[in-house]
């Protein structure tokens, strides 16, 4: 065959020198593809594959496998944690309790200190020792807010010279 | 003539068109894909395709066209697979360029013509190597298979204009390839 002609119009043109190397090329295409369609046909490679197969559907089941542990293994280690943490708070919660049983009578035999603490305590009931635990934590809270108050003041007072007015205008506030 | 007559006929047209193309089909699949157990499997692949909707080929192209066609297709579904299961163990048996350069036929010619002619044979295939695969397709089957510009277009899908650059620019490339590095 030419290939510089073509029924259906132009191809590019090529030099002696390529169309040489095109025809060896394609002789040597013909020859390759006549010996592969004569050469005796051998079953290697159906007997070597379903080997290949075995192993990568080994390795595919083992790796599913570990995911599939690993993720139980998550799973069950995220409930026992879980257990723990709410039997540690339930403890906490139990000796808070406990605590705070102890400590109500001592609040409330202060105050007074005329009647015996075991004469007072044994006329308590649950409601009073509560109202005066909370009354207790609110006056120490009260507390705290007034050293909070009186540290800010403070502070404001030992800004700089240049933010004098500005603590100035705080104290103002404060007084109102 | 009877339903089974017509079907003998036709069952004889379709093996004579496998007995007298498969030659080609076969050496276009190995000249792609380099690879001689897999062009067997995609020749086989390409004649039962073929025999399935050979109640549907209207002869508006002649049958090596279509044929073509069909192992054209299968070689691109190839390589798209092999792109798609990349992390698959991929075995392939495709032979270097090296090996693919010895064959030559048994000429008349001196051991010198014979290395040079395969000197040449191994530039040709480093820049098929080099080819885009729309490139290779469109080389091999103008230079291996001898097709006309009209055929490679029908058998392609693409127009004669884009066979044409694409011969073009693979010419080019195997030109480059032929005067080595300067």
């Amino acid at each position: 065959m030419n290939w510089q002609q073509d029924r259906s119009g132009e191809i590019p043109r090529i030099e002696p020198e390529v169309e040489q190397a095109l025809k060896h090329f394609k002789a040597s295409m013909d020859a390759w593809s006549d010996a592969a369609l004569s050469r005796p046909r051998t079953a290697t490679h159906a007997a070597v594959r379903p080997a290949a197969a075995g192993w990568r559907m080994a390795a595919s089941w083992a790796l599913g496998c570990v995911v599939v542990m690993g993720s139980l293994a998550g799973a069950v280690h995220e409930i026992v944690h879980r257990q723990e943490m709410a039997r540690i708070a339930a403890q906490k919660t139990a000796q808070k309790t406990a605590e705070e049983r102890t400590a109500a009578p001592q609040v409330t035999a202060q105050p007074t200190g005329v009647q015996p603490v075991s004469a007072q305590s044994d006329k308590k009931t649950p409601a009073d020792t509560m109202r005066k635990v909370s009354a207790a934590q609110d006056s120490a809270s009260a507390q705290d807010e007034n050293l909070l108050a009186s540290v800010d003041s403070d502070v404001s007072r030992g800004v700089p010279a240049a933010m004098e007015p500005l603590a100035a205008l705080m104290d103002d506030n404060e007084t109102q | 003539m009877t339903v089974d007559t017509a079907e003998e006929i036709a069952a004889q047209e379709f093996a004579r068109i496998v007995e007298s193309h498969r030659p080609q089909i076969f050496r276009f699949l190995l000249s792609s894909l380099r690879d001689i157990d897999l062009a067997e499997t995609l020749t086989q692949e390409c004649f039962l395709k073929a025999h399935r909707n050979w109640s549907h080929f209207r002869g508006d192209s002649s049958a090596m066209t279509w044929l073509m066609r069909i192992a054209i297709n299968l070689q691109k579904d190839h390589w798209r697979n092999r792109r798609i299961q990349f992390w698959r163990q991929t075995r392939t048996n495709a032979v270097d360029l090296d090996e693919a350069s010895e064959w030559l036929p048994n000429g008349e010619r001196n051991a010198e013509q014979q290395m040079l002619a395969r000197e040449q044979v191994a530039q040709v295939w480093q820049a098929v190597k080099g080819l885009s695969e729309r490139q290779r397709t469109v080389f091999l089957l103008r230079y291996v298979e001898e097709r006309e510009l009209s055929e490679i277009a029908s058998a392609t899908g693409l127009s004669e204009g884009t066979v044409k650059a694409h011969l073009s620019r693979a010419l080019g490339r195997v030109r480059t390839e032929l005067r080595g590095p300067r």
